[in-house]
């Protein structure tokens, strides 16, 4: 997969595949934001990304903030949607979250805030152009 | 038997004390927690755990009357829930335990939701149908005995009660979503409701909230463009149709559940227990099966520490012991419960 990475008019089984080729350039330490209106389908291309390393599990962690999957590679899947202050996020250790080597992490709404964020991420954009088809954008920040 | 439980595994502090089975305080924060007790708390934090622990179990001990020297079993959350804020009332648990030279029970989550119809004076009857239905969780399981909780479905995606958040933030009605929805589907006056789509999943009793979300979404897209275009009116009707959309996914795989397994009892469990549709479809199912249907009063349906006191009794009662290494666990386990295929 080449970044940045964009492409229009995708169903369900493109946004599967394409979670595929994605999932296959992660390695641990990868840190991934995607954004996107409600419903847009953040949640669903990350569970793509996590059938692709044999989770099958992976639900939404707007409530519970962040979901942690283990299989043959360690996933935390983070969301930002309920979080009021950035404090919160400091208070509930996602500095130290993001200390561990031995994980990728997936976080939805990631720019609700960008203060927190590092800079070396891949940034997820997907966009509905109506009820079925989706457009996505995947960059990647190297510095 | 006294029984100390602590429920620290997301938002709500919550400390209760069991004597023989009946409950003699149980505090949640939300409710019971007043600025007196010094400081500004977050909503969201683990320092609020850490904050509103102490002075709350104080409390619960005055309440029921009990010295901290009678309690004879120590239980705490261990998870699924925030790492940071299951630490908090599980550390304390553990040394309290030790201190105490008292046992100490470490409760799943979703096993006290479970076991929260126990708490009222109708208990449900072995083996039984359980619909968990929260902010983070939406599950079916079949409840043989204390040991044995079969996992029938489960959401794939959004939580039910996520559904409710979600859509009431799009309708500009507020959180928590729960309550407002119904508040708004209330006065709805229009006999017909907007048809919205139920998902079928590959597992027949899986669950799955998002497409009903995305579904709202598009409606309100489509229809109206911009949320400031709709009348109350029209509010009302959308906020019915999605409610009433919302319980039949729930209650049709209850009473497809009930059709397949012989079961004595339904219970109804956790925060979106409170929503007075469900309660009522789910009646219906009831009498339509001549089951008997146990739903928590409203403080024991969202997260509260009398239903992991009532658990980890049970646990103790049953000869398991645990001990002070037990750890943590936030995540979601693929195999938390047996499953069934």
């Amino acid at each position: 997969m080449q970044f940045p990475f964009v492409k229009s008019g995708l169903n369900l089984a493109d946004m599967k595949k394409i979670a595929s080729s994605f999932a296959d350039v992660l390695s641990n330490g990868d840190i991934i934001l995607l954004n996107g209106d409600l419903g847009s389908g953040k949640t669903t291309f990350i569970k793509f990304i996590c059938e692709w390393f044999d989770i099958s599990f992976a639900a939404s962690p707007s409530f519970a903030i962040v979901n942690e999957y283990q299989s043959e590679c360690k996933i935390y899947h983070f969301d930002f949607y309920r979080v009021k202050k950035v404090e919160e996020l400091y208070d509930i250790g996602f500095a130290e979250y993001l200390n561990e080597n031995e994980a990728i992490f997936f976080i939805e709404w990631a720019k609700l805030f960008p203060e927190i964020l590092p800079k070396k991420v891949y940034n997820v954009e997907i966009k509905m152009t109506n009820d079925y088809l989706r457009t996505i954008r995947i960059d990647k920040n190297e510095k | 038997m006294k029984v100390l439980g602590l429920e620290t595994s997301c938002d709500e502090t919550s400390v209760s004390i069991l004597e023989n089975g009946e409950i003699k305080s149980n505090l949640i924060s939300s409710q019971d927690f007043h600025s007196d007790f010094g400081g500004v708390v977050p909503e969201l934090s683990s320092r609020a755990h850490l904050q509103i622990l102490l002075p709350l179990i104080k409390r619960a001990l005055k309440q029921g009357n009990i010295s901290l020297n009678e309690i004879d079993l120590v239980c705490a959350t261990a998870g699924p829930g925030l790492i940071g804020a299951l630490l908090v009332g599980l550390t304390f648990a553990k040394g309290l335990s030790f201190s105490l030279q008292k046992p100490f029970v470490p409760v799943n989550h979703i096993e006290g939701h479970i076991y929260s119809g126990f708490l009222m004076n109708e208990k449900p009857e072995f083996p039984f149908l359980c619909l968990v239905v929260s902010g983070g969780h939406t599950l079916l399981l079949i409840v043989k005995s204390d040991d044995e909780i079969i996992q029938l479905g489960k959401t794939l995606d959004d939580a039910v009660g996520e559904a409710f958040d979600k859509i009431s933030k799009l309708l500009g009605l507020g959180y928590p979503g729960g309550p407002a929805i119904q508040d708004v589907a209330n006065k709805n006056i229009s006999s017909k409701l907007i048809e919205f789509p139920i998902a079928q999943c590959k597992r027949e009793f899986d669950f799955s909230f998002s497409g009903l979300k995305t579904a709202v979404l598009r409606f309100i897209h489509t229809e109206y463009q911009n949320i400031q275009n709709i009348s109350k009116e029209d509010i009302a009707l959308i906020a019915a149709s999605f409610q009433k959309t919302a319980v039949l996914a729930l209650t049709r795989i209850v009473e497809k559940a009930i059709k397949k397994f012989p079961v004595n009892s339904i219970s109804l469990v956790g925060g979106v227990a409170a929503n007075e549709l469900l309660r009522y479809e789910l009646i219906e199912v009831s009498k339509k099966y001549k089951k008997k249907l146990v739903i928590p009063n409203l403080e024991y349906c969202g997260d509260n520490a009398a239903m992991i006191a009532y658990r980890g009794l049970r646990l103790h009662q049953n000869g398991n012991k645990f001990s002070l290494d037990y750890k943590a666990f936030p995540g979601l386990k693929a195999n938390s419960f047996t499953f069934i295929d």
